[in-house]
């Protein structure tokens, strides 16, 4: 009831919010949580979303940026969709936000939500990783281009991910293999359950490539190793242990990819709650103790605020949308 | 005698005092958690990440492997105690642990599931420090191909597993492969059997069944018998001490479960709870009195206890050599150590031997401190036993519900236990038998989900199960498993016609 309330006044009619509320009006510049946080992953504990709420939580707790608690939360099912269900219900929340990335735009095109970005208040981008091409160490497969020749010659050519068919890995691909001018339904993609056990079918010589994260491979590269890295989806070189991997670009395939994560709001979060945590997220990029957390996990800052964010999600949509109607996953 | 220098650098930062507090407190915490039913190592060692951040790494992983292995060792209690399975790991444990407890042996049940577990989980320490590094190859061999082999080796133990009607062991079966399918097929992304429900997407947590089909399927069965006084006296704890004859009895089944578990536990994503079952069905067909394997058989106890032990020492195995995790706990601890700052992989023995070895220092400490911990307690928390039926029954109840409900937050999963419930009862009254249910259920996913993967990769060619040797190899036992039975039948009939 207070909730809705709240949005009513100051969304719908402003005016008379500020004649009723003068007190309220005063404090909407300035909005605080009134009491704590609660702070989704919409999956189970250990994965991306999850890491995301946790170190933000802590870093935010750290710096003594936020007077009240941020709780980590796990509610896990569908791929996010449970999560989104329950959060959707909520309408007007101030005190309740989740870590969100490609899967709530690619879950729904697939038909297994209800519920997409626009059924929420997008709050920041925050980070973002790139996909990376991996073969065995011994391959002969020296480029990119190889690969994608070798591809071409033969679509029967096994390339491992780390999610389901018509899910990041998948799409990234494809969309890869598009932009190289094959036809995106020709890549055999074998979908591991995560990006861990895609890397060690690759390290076994069970499948012949594979695309994960950039951040999850970076920790296998290097002398010595076993799998060897072909080029990475950003539009620029990336920094440590993957500095010597060409971008897509570089070899000529005028394709990138990114894996963002942000945190978006409930429904219709009041505008000055969403001012609240655009700033409190922009301010906890600048701390010492959330660069070292980012570089120990290796993700790159990509903020944007809440109404950048949101134009970023259209677009997105847009793109994922016409890889997956060339694969023939697009759902209904 | 490089080993051994390792190993004594290793304890030389095991024993630390801070790092023996550490230790101590992560396998107490560990056995309370894998006491309760549902709660398991997985959200407990999310919840310590945040503590975690800010010690030394070699530290932090010392605490939270000692909450894992903790868990493993204590949901041995609940399951043999109260047939409601602590974790997933010790499923296999409540097969012969409970009906032990029914016969008024809790205690020596009890007690031989902290010796197997304790051996167990030392054995695998010791083949953990000499081979680890050579094993990432072996972990890594494993390819779809080669699991759904292994997979279809485990399925042949339904055989054994249907005590009385095979037919029926083997519908209980096709219903587990069948609840293991539910949700969205990863191969396609397609739902089934999910009726449109957003909480199904994900499928069934194998805990809510085993809870329901064990624990509950239990409660409700006490019920209808009524509280009836004619049963004999459940209150009798019996002797923690074994005999001679029983220590040699389970000596080899121990040894042998060990060394099963610690294989099972180096792939990624087999571990504990395949260990144990793999173990539990290797001994039932290896021992003399295997016909009394579920009905209160010691050595029913011993082998699924070392082998789930020694399997989560194993999983470290990929963790720490390979850098990647072969199960959900792993996952975690993966995630904690990249936070630390420590990136696990083949470089991390030279790059950080304070981190590699010292856990495994920490280990031999932690089963040590895990079986004092445990033995003087098992009189104590066997007293359970002595409450009135229908407290009991009530706690059960309560204990099966937190946990599902500690797991998921979901009030729809709480339904789903009760409808296993239900299940589990009609199950035990019509004389199906409950284990080859939960054995299909656990294999079944990954064997669909590895056959289908293979089939992709070979572009349905099906000899890639037979050129892989690996896969032949496993792939003839299993069918030798199923024959040999048979055969040995069918000439002891035409002896005795003779």
């Amino acid at each position: 009831m207070t909730a809705k309330l709240t949005r009513l006044s100051f969304l719908a009619l402003p005016l008379a919010a500020t004649m009723a509320f003068g007190a309220a009006t005063a404090q909407a510049d300035d909005w605080q949580p009134t009491s704590s946080v609660e702070f989704i992953a919409p999956a189970n504990p250990g994965g991306g979303w999850d890491t995301l709420v946790r170190t933000t939580s802590r870093v935010i707790q750290e710096e003594g940026l936020a007077e009240r608690n941020f709780a980590a939360i796990n509610t896990p099912g569908g791929g996010g969709a449970v999560a989104w269900a329950q959060i959707a219900r909520d309408d007007g929340n101030p005190h309740k936000i989740f870590a969100t990335s490609p899967p709530i735009i690619l879950v729904p095109l697939a038909g297994t939500s209800r519920y997409d970005h626009n059924d929420f208040t997008p709050i920041a981008r925050l980070i973002t990783d790139y996909s990376i091409v991996l073969v065995p160490a011994d391959s002969e497969y020296q480029s990119l281009n190889d690969l994608m020749e070798a591809m071409a010659a033969d679509t029967s050519l096994s390339v491992g991910g780390g999610s389901a068919p018509g899910s990041m890995d998948h799409i990234s691909i494809a969309g890869l293999a598009s932009a190289a001018g094959l036809n995106a339904s020709d890549v055999n993609y074998i979908p591991f359950s995560g990006g861990g056990e895609a890397m060690t079918n690759l390290m076994g010589g069970h499948v012949e490539a594979v695309i994960t994260g950039a951040g999850e491979a970076a920790g296998q590269l290097g002398e010595g190793s076993d799998i060897r890295a072909l080029g990475v989806s950003a539009p620029e070189r990336l920094s440590g242990s993957l500095a010597d991997v060409p971008t897509y670009l570089e070899q000529d395939i005028d394709y990138t990819f990114d894996i963002w994560r942000g945190v978006m709001g409930t429904p219709d979060m009041p505008e000055e709650a969403v001012a609240y945590y655009e700033n409190l997220f922009a301010e906890m990029l600048e701390t010492d103790g959330w660069a070292d957390a980012r570089d120990q996990l290796g993700w790159l800052d990509a903020y944007q605020d809440s109404e950048e964010f949101g134009d970023f999600l259209d677009a997105q949509k847009e793109q994922f949308s016409e890889v997956l109607s060339e694969l023939g996953l697009l759902g209904d | 005698m490089e080993a051994f220098n390792n190993l004594m650098y290793g304890f030389g930062i095991a024993l630390e005092p801070m790092n023996i507090a550490y230790v101590f407190f992560g396998v107490f915490a560990g056995t309370i958690i894998g006491m309760l039913p549902g709660l398991g190592p997985i959200s407990a060692l999310a919840l310590m990440i945040p503590i975690t951040f800010a010690m030394e790494p070699a530290s932090g992983l010392i605490l939270m492997a000692g909450v894992y292995y903790g868990a493993i060792f204590g949901g041995s209690t609940s399951s043999i105690l109260l047939n409601a399975p602590g974790v997933a790991g010790t499923v296999a444990t409540s097969f012969d642990g409970y009906p032990l407890a029914k016969q008024g042996m809790a205690g020596k049940a009890l007690a031989i599931a902290a010796y197997s577990s304790f051996i167990g989980g030392t054995v695998s320490i010791i083949f953990l420090m000499l081979v680890a590094p050579l094993l990432g190859k072996v972990a890594v061999s494993f390819g779809p191909a080669e699991y759904f082999a292994l997979m279809v080796l485990g399925l042949t133990a339904v055989v054994s597993l249907s005590d009385k009607s095979l037919v029926k062991g083997l519908i209980a079966a096709v219903v587990g492969v069948m609840i293991s399918i539910i949700g969205i097929d990863l191969q396609t992304g397609t739902e089934r059997y999910t009726f449109g429900a957003a909480h199904l997407l994900d499928g069934i947590d194998f805990l809510v069944v085993a809870l329901g089909i064990f624990a509950l399927a239990e409660v409700f069965y006490m019920l209808l018998r009524g509280g009836g006084g004619k049963e004999q006296p459940r209150n009798a704890i019996g002797s923690l001490k074994l005999t001679g004859r029983e220590c040699r009895d389970i000596a080899a089944p121990i040894g042998r479960s060990s060394i099963l578990g610690f294989f099972t536990g180096v792939l990624p994503g087999a571990g504990a709870t395949i260990g144990s079952f793999l173990g539990y069905s290797m001994e039932k067909r290896l021992a003399k009195d295997g016909d009394t394997f579920g009905k209160g058989n010691i050595k029913g106890v011993a082998a699924p206890e070392a082998a789930n032990n020694a399997a989560c020492t194993g999983s470290f195995v990929p963790l720490l050599t390979l850098g990647v995790p072969g199960s959900g706990t792993t996952a975690v601890l993966l995630g904690a150590l990249l936070v630390m700052g420590v990136t696990p992989g083949p470089a991390m023995i030279e790059s950080r031997p304070d981190v590699f070895w010292g856990v495994i220092a920490s280990m031999y400490i932690g089963n040590l401190f895990l079986l004092v911990l445990n033995l003087p307690l098992i009189p104590l928390i066997a007293k359970i036993l002595d409450m009135p039926r229908p407290l009991l029954l009530a706690l059960i109840l309560i204990f099966c519900m937190i946990g599902v409900y500690g797991m998921s937050f979901s009030v729809f999963d709480l339904l789903l236990l009760l409808g296993f419930g239900l299940l589990g009862l009609g199950m035990r009254l019509f004389g199906f038998p409950a284990a080859p249910l939960i054995l299909a259920l656990i294999l079944g996913a990954i064997m669909e989900e590895s056959m289908r993967r293979a089939l992709q990769i070979s572009g349905g060619d099906w000899s890639i199960f037979i050129d892989k040797p690996i896969s032949m190899w496993l792939l003839i036992i299993a069918v030798l498993s199923l024959v040999l039975p048979l055969a040995k039948k069918a000439i002891a009939g035409v002896r005795a016609r003779a």
